[in-house]
């Protein structure tokens, strides 16, 4: 019997072999993600139920929809300009993206030091929205250009234009990674293919490489969109207060400064539901999962 | 159908050269094939014609009309490249339309020609077909009447036989020269491989670094290599160096390396000069008793070592401590295998003169 | 030099010159904070710098604690969790890591109101620093985790069998043998999780303690409260070059490998 056991142990492979252990592998960072995410995110999603502040008062929380309903009536407009906002700045980052990931991987051999460059905006839209502040300021960078086009730099300041360019900097990277490792699976030889059969630069574009990239280029701009509903320092430093209104400064500004739970709780839940669901349709575009 | 002319061309990559000065003059409806080993810059020449590469300096002329800026989509041409390279997300048919329906052709037109292109290849029925659905074979010869439907003025191939199989080479290399005798268009082949480019070319460019070794029929090239690479490179193993002892044309004598060779050659030589000896092993000839036998040469070895290679066998036979290889092919091919270390006579009659030039 | 030689260079130009001009875009904030960095009336000057070793000292030194307790912690939860998703066969395994790596899709004001809702009404945890570098781990462990995944993916089990074989115990396998090998996935992880957690200020906002104040955290609370400060813009190029140098750093040492799957894809 004890001869059995031993045998089996050896025989059952090199790694620690019972259930035991694998739920010891795990249980930290699943301690971890229920505690701090998974609990709290139930906690707003119940509290956005609630009204007011009545969460922990003594008579015990009311529980309400006015929340939603307040939401899609009153601040509908936030919502609007926090997918409007974001929209925007998943075209522009659309637009600049695409040529600057095709020149990227079929042209450039500085590749790598386009990459490390690249990380500056990773490092946060906070310092991008400071920096575009001073480059728009009456005085900045630029001050001249703007005088020539007879443009006030205060005036393009607050608004929606450099709100939306400081967020598609933010979230450029990820629409060009996106694009790029679609078009790096892409054998160039299609493309010399289909000009040498007669197709114009264009032609090759339509017909051959935007349709073989069709998966990157949507979880791109599903990726872009995802992060931007989510922008706080941009729309609160660059934008007017028409660009303020939008949902992760709202909540801010409802929860943590008028104390109004309930109300910032739902937008939260609002947010949530938009980011969880088109970052979870980016995944289904991108390719396979990372352990099977 | 078109003639292209190659004048000058050069092909720098940094510092390496790729291409020097290279001249070419290819007639209507010839197939010529450009043989040189990897890297030599054979498939840099063809996509230079393809207008897919620049050359650095030189002309490249289609009908005495200079195109050598001209981009690739307006040249006209048909490339096949070493892998079937069709588009994955369009099916056969639309990736037989697809040139003639960018150039706006009309609909009807493109129909008729995909239909008689599939035929032609032996694939009808399999025009709604995927490219991820067909095997190898099938799927290069789908690219060759995609590259056919354009009805091109020159057909370039780039190794187009390489990634496929051997048996499927064989096949395919017949269908390629069928459809190019058939269509009567200009061709140039790009191939590493001699017994591909002796089956199907008119011509045969041998590239060696760049440059020209040597243009000529495949009989020229086969049997008068006029350079040490070429000899080698088309499979001439048995190299001697000697000098001439007497020339006439009927017979010249040469001594190389302790040898003593007498055989014809079309090159007058001069007594004296010294001479590259080539024989090919499947010209020589085994005979156990060489007495009897008729041949200019006759030398007594003992054989060192036999290889059996299936259709044919490699005999390493030893005359006078120098290894020579004989190829062997048919029925004798299994009696050499009986043998051991025994004596035997090497007869032959061909060998391969090359004057060696001055050391640069 | 004919005309169509000469479009195609003037294409490989434009091609060139657009990929400076994004990159400059990029840098541009940047260049520009640091710029005004450097400037003080009547000209150019490094007093502003002397505030960021100054004044701005406290705030940089709680950035570095917290950045170091939650990255090792981050480090401690992942290690384990990496090889408990690689190694081993069981259901949903896919679903688990999709489950763990949430966190990086879920809006950062989010995470913060959440957090600071539960903090303040289960946890108990508003006063204490903890509650901060929690905060920070959950927001950060996909970066952590998924570098780790990758690079033992990429690493074949024999070497594991090879050791245990030879007479290793477990633990001197990991120690000798798998943490050295995936060495570069770890390092990745460690440098995306300093660089996000060294950088934020959105989490921090809502759930850092009284009187803690990190130093992005200070930069973001000036310019809402003063405006355009010179001396911020110092604090601000100060963050950028420190996160910028440990980027610079790790490619020298690993390349841009194992940050696949990650920001940089």
């Amino acid at each position: 019997m004890h001869g059995l056991r031993r045998l089996s142990a050896l025989s059952g492979g090199l790694l620690p072999s019972s259930r035991l252990w694998i739920v010891a592998f795990l249980l930290p960072a699943a301690l971890m993600a229920v505690l701090f995410l998974y609990y709290p995110l139930i906690f707003i999603v119940r509290m956005s139920f609630t009204e007011k502040d009545t969460f922990l008062s003594p008579g015990g929380p009311l529980y309400t929809i006015t929340n939603y309903l307040d939401l899609t009536g009153r601040y509908a407009p936030n919502i609007l300009v926090t997918i409007k906002l974001a929209g925007l700045a998943t075209l522009v980052d659309l637009a600049f993206g695409f040529p600057f990931a095709y020149i990227l991987i079929r042209k450039v051999r500085y590749r790598d030091l386009v990459r490390a460059i690249m990380v500056f905006p990773m490092f946060g839209a906070l310092y991008i929205a400071f920096g575009m502040r001073f480059v728009l300021l009456p005085g900045g960078f630029l001050t001249p250009i703007l005088q020539l086009l007879g443009v006030e730099g205060a005036q393009v300041l607050y608004g929606l234009p450099s709100t939306v360019f400081a967020m598609a900097i933010f979230t450029f990277p990820f629409m060009v990674m996106n694009i790029g490792a679609a078009l790096s699976n892409l054998d160039p030889m299609l493309e010399e293919a289909a000009t040498c059969l007669g197709a114009r630069p264009w032609q090759t574009l339509a017909r051959v490489i935007l349709p073989l990239v069709r998966s990157g280029v949507i979880a791109g701009c599903l990726v872009c969109f995802g992060w931007n509903v989510g922008a706080f320092a941009e729309p609160l430093l660059l934008g007017s207060l028409e660009e303020q209104r939008s949902l992760a400064w709202t909540l801010y500004q409802r929860g943590v400064v008028q104390l109004d739970y309930g109300l910032s709780a739902t937008m939260g839940v609002v947010l949530l539901a938009l980011a969880f669901s088109v970052n979870y349709l980016s995944l289904r575009y991108s390719r396979g999962g990372l352990v099977e | 159908m078109a003639r292209v002319r190659l004048a000058g061309i050069t092909k720098h990559y940094g510092t390496t050269v790729a291409v020097q000065d290279f001249n070419l003059e290819v007639v209507e409806g010839e197939f010529v094939t450009l043989l040189g080993p990897s890297g030599c810059g054979k498939t840099t020449i063809l996509r230079i014609i393809a207008g897919l590469v620049e050359p650095t300096s030189g002309q490249v002329y289609f009908d005495g009309v200079e195109i050598t800026h001209l981009s690739s989509n307006a040249r006209n041409i048909g490339f096949v490249f070493q892998t079937p390279a069709l588009f994955p997300h369009l099916s056969i048919a639309q990736n037989i339309a697809f040139g003639p329906s960018v150039k706006g052709y009309p609909q009807a037109e493109i129909q008729a020609r995909v239909q008689r292109l599939l035929a032609m290849v032996d694939l009808e029925g399999y025009g709604d077909r995927l490219p991820a659905q067909l095997s190898g074979g099938q799927q290069q010869r789908v690219s060759l009447a995609r590259v056919l439907a354009t009805d091109p003025r020159v057909l370039l191939f780039d190794e187009p036989l390489s990634a496929l199989d051997r048996n499927l080479r064989e096949t395919l290399k017949y269908h390629i020269l069928e459809l190019q005798r058939k269509t009567k268009k200009t061709a140039i082949y790009v191939t590493h491989d001699q017994s591909e480019a002796f089956a199907i070319s008119d011509r045969i460019v041998v590239i060696n670094a760049g440059r020209i070794e040597q243009i000529g029929t495949q009989t020229e090239i086969y049997l008068q290599p006029q350079s040490p690479f070429v000899a080698e490179f088309i499979g001439a193993n048995n190299s001697l160096a000697g000098q001439v002892l007497e020339y006439s044309p009927e017979e010249a004598r040469v001594a190389a390396e302790g040898f003593h060779l007498r055989c014809r050659s079309g090159l007058p030589l001069a007594p004296g000069e010294p001479v590259l000896v080539y024989i090919r092993p499947e010209n020589i000839q085994l005979l156990t008793d060489g007495r009897s036998a008729s041949h200019r040469n006759l030398w007594e070895g003992t054989v060192e070592r036999v290889v059996f290679e299936g259709s044919a066998a490699q005999v390493h036979v030893n005359v006078k401590g120098r290894l020579f290889k004989v190829e062997v092919s048919g029925a004798q091919r299994l009696e050499v295998m009986e043998l051991g270390k025994s004596p035997i006579w090497l007869g032959f009659d061909e060998v391969t003169l090359i004057p060696q030039k001055s050391p640069r | 030099m004919n005309l169509a030689r000469l479009r195609r260079h003037l294409a490989d130009l434009i091609s060139h010159a657009y990929i400076w001009g994004c990159l400059l875009i990029f840098v541009t904030p940047f260049l520009a904070l640091l710029s005004y960095s450097f400037e003080k009336v009547g000209g150019v000057s490094l007093v502003n710098y002397e505030y960021v070793f100054g004044s701005f000292m406290d705030n940089l030194l709680t950035s570095v604690r917290v950045s170091g307790a939650a990255v090792l912690i981050n480090l401690l939860i992942s290690l384990p969790a990496a090889y408990g998703l690689v190694r081993y066969r069981y259901p949903a395994k896919g679903f688990i890591l999709s489950a763990l790596t949430l966190p990086l899709y879920t809006p950062a004001a989010v995470l913060g109101l959440s957090l600071v809702l539960t903090y303040n009404f289960t946890y108990k945890l508003t006063t204490s620093i903890w509650g901060l570098v929690f905060a920070m781990v959950v927001g950060t462990f996909p970066l952590m985790v998924v570098p780790i995944v990758v690079a033992l993916k990429d690493l074949p089990q024999v070497f594991e069998e090879a050791s245990l074989s030879l007479g290793a115990t477990r633990w001197q396998t990991y120690w000798r043998i798998v943490f050295p090998l995936i060495g570069p996935g770890i390092s990745a992880g460690i440098l995306l999780s300093f660089v996000i957690v060294f950088n934020e200020y959105l989490v921090t906002l809502f759930v850092s303690p009284p009187g803690v104040t990190t130093a992005p955290l200070r930069v973001f609370n000036l310019v809402r409260t003063a405006g355009l400060l010179n001396t911020t813009a110092a604090l601000a190029a100060t963050l950028q070059i420190i996160s910028f140098i440990a980027v610079l750093i790790f490619f020298r040492l690993f390349g841009t490998r194992y940050l696949k799957g990650t920001y940089l894809i």
